[in-house]
């Protein structure tokens, strides 16, 4: 069978964020990017069924502006077999719908009996491309999975993660799409070899006439997804901050502790 | 047949969860923004044999509970209740649909918004009427920023709101109780119900600790975990961690503290090296007292603690460790 990985290049968790003088979104320019970190485990849940020869070819798929072809190679370089990226200028301030609407377009006849995707992306946490694509392909889906089983060459066994530690488990009809939560396993990194064979690999290109889409509706779509501003969370009650040499601070520390918990 | 806000009643085989009251106490205080009335709040309860606990939630806040019974939707499954969902809605075309951020919420909710061709706002912490327009409120960066969102002309807006985001409805309300067939047989959903299981355990019970010092991304790796283990051992205390660390495999999952891990509430928490990402925060929150060390001064963990310190966490944590020993007399 053929599976597809939904990915997303998103800026790095430690880059310099600041908020764009609109207010609406991040200063792009001086951050970082690299793979989702919830979808690095969705493609090393596919790569281990291809290992096993369970997956004949496998797509990793994205949606983002050039320098996201850069985590198409990742995913090429530990071991899917070739890439597509879509990337259109009207597709840059999409709404999630929208987003959702290209992928499908895109792969409506690519065969795929599994598609998976991180739980959410680590940029916006939005959590609804995957379950999107499910809706929108007519396909059974599952979220924050923990362990996926293909029982048979008809039905997918997952578990989901509920709260307190407890799990649910579903058997969803292929074809199927899973949001994998992290910690399902322990991604691989690219070898040597894998990061020079990505480099004969297609990574194929669309854009949105391509995919017969229409910037007009989209940009309709995005109308009732509008980010109104972004700002820093507002300090709670907030901590009182201690500051000085670490000895003395410390010590402070301890006093306030004896005080309020008389555990010391 | 109309309402204004529908909201998702959220149950564990008929046991009601405090979920739904929160989310009616958002409803009642946005028809009270809206200018709409408490009888046009309705609250949707699926599931088989509801009709019993739907009248509480009529009591307690719904005008009409809508209990959509079927075998083939006894047990949750995303296509069972993303289904029952679309057609309630479409019957009942509301403005607004609120859904527990829950582990089923987040499941069927997006795929009841692409059902209907609407936007989703998710994770709200809040939702709100300004100038006229609701807007809703969530978490974006994991947390380093809030994001408002604008759903326009959709209809209707939905959202998934966070545990804890209003209070629950506080007052009475003389509700009725609809029971309508859901609609769904079970050979035509694509996924079936096999079971609940628990997740894997281990010796270490963090619940019953009294101190708990906890470490996150900001350690590093599992060989530095020394700090955060010395400290606990001078305070008489277990150890705890967020996700990241347990994803990595530095310590064993019984060790994560979060909405996926064990919620605690020792007599004090410290937390070295963890922003606060609200999956942690709300296993760790009832706290008696918090320390937080962390080097971003702008980490949400301060927002949460009780004393904060900026800095390394490996010069703090083991002065601290010093200190402690040091006052209980063991240098």
């Amino acid at each position: 069978m053929n599976a597809l990985v939904l990915i997303k290049q998103v800026p790095n968790t430690d880059s310099p964020f600041r908020i764009n003088s609109a207010g609406t979104w991040v200063e792009e320019g001086n951050l970082t990017y690299g793979l989702n970190d919830y979808d690095r485990y969705a493609l090393e849940e596919l790569l281990r069924l291809k290992d096993a020869g369970t997956i004949t070819e496998l797509v990793a798929l994205t949606v983002g502006p050039e320098r996201a072809s850069s985590a198409l190679r990742t995913c090429l370089a530990t071991g899917a077999d070739r890439a597509v990226h879509i990337k259109d200028d009207a597709l840059a301030a999409a709404d999630p719908l929208s987003v959702a609407r290209a992928i499908v377009a895109a792969v409506k006849d690519g065969g795929f009996s599994l598609i998976l995707a991180g739980l959410q992306a680590d940029d916006d946490n939005y959590m609804q491309i995957g379950p999107f694509v499910a809706r929108l392909l007519g396909r059974p889906c599952a979220t924050a999975v923990m362990r996926l089983e293909l029982r048979d060459g008809a039905t997918v066994r997952v578990e989901r993660e509920l709260e307190n530690n407890r799990l649910q488990i579903v058997d969803l009809r292929l074809p199927a799409v899973i949001t994998v939560q992290t910690g399902i396993n322990e991604p691989r990194y690219a070898s040597l070899k894998g990061i020079m064979a990505a480099k004969k690999k297609e990574i194929r290109t669309l854009t949105l006439s391509d995919l017969k889409l229409d910037a007009g509706a989209i940009a309709a779509a995005s109308a009732r997804f509008r980010t109104v501003r972004l700002a820093p969370p507002p300090k709670a009650k907030g901590a009182e901050m201690l500051s000085g040499p670490a000895d003395q601070v410390a010590k402070e520390l301890v006093r306030r502790i004896r005080e309020k918990t008389g555990v010391i | 047949m109309a309402c204004k806000i529908l909201t998702l009643v959220e149950h564990e085989s008929g046991a009601i969860r405090d979920t739904t009251f929160e989310l009616l106490g958002l409803a009642h205080r946005l028809a009270g923004e809206a200018g709409w009335s408490a009888s046009d709040i309705k609250a949707l309860a699926i599931g088989q044999d509801l009709a019993g606990p739907a009248s509480s939630v009529a009591a307690r806040g719904a005008a009409e509970v809508i209990c959509a019974e079927g075998e083939a939707v006894r047990d949750y499954t995303c296509d069972g209740h993303a289904r029952v969902l679309e057609s309630v809605i479409g019957a009942e075309s509301p403005e607004i649909v609120l859904i527990g951020h829950t582990p089923n919420g987040w499941d069927c909710a997006p795929v009841v918004a692409a059902g209907l061709g609407v936007p989703i706002a998710t994770e709200c912490s809040n939702v709100a009427f300004e100038n006229g327009r609701p807007l809703f409120t969530r978490k974006a960066f994991n947390g380093k920023f809030i994001q408002v969102v604008d759903l326009g002309d959709a209809r209707p807006k939905v959202a998934t709101v966070q545990r804890g985001a209003s209070p629950a409805f506080g007052g009475g309300t003389p509700g009725t109780v609809r029971v309508v067939p859901a609609g769904v047989a079970a050979g035509e959903l694509r996924a079936a119900f096999a079971g609940v299981k628990k997740g894997e355990t281990g010796a270490v019970d963090l619940t019953q600790a009294s101190v708990i010092v906890s470490g996150g991304r900001g350690v590093g790796a599992a060989e530095k975990f020394g700090v955060v283990r010395e400290l606990a051992a001078a305070l008489g205390g277990q150890i705890g961690a967020s996700r990241p660390v347990t994803d990595m495999g530095w310590l064993p999952h019984e060790h994560q503290v979060g909405s996926s891990g064990v919620t605690v509430n020792p007599k004090l928490y410290i937390a070295c090296g963890i922003s606060g990402a609200i999956q942690h925060i709300v296993g760790m929150k009832g706290s008696g007292y918090i320390v937080a060390i962390n080097k971003d001064p702008d980490a949400p963990i301060f927002g949460v603690a009780d004393v904060g310190v900026v800095g390394d966490l490996f010069e703090i944590v083991p002065a601290l460790t010093r200190a402690v020993k040091e006052a209980k007399g063991q240098t």
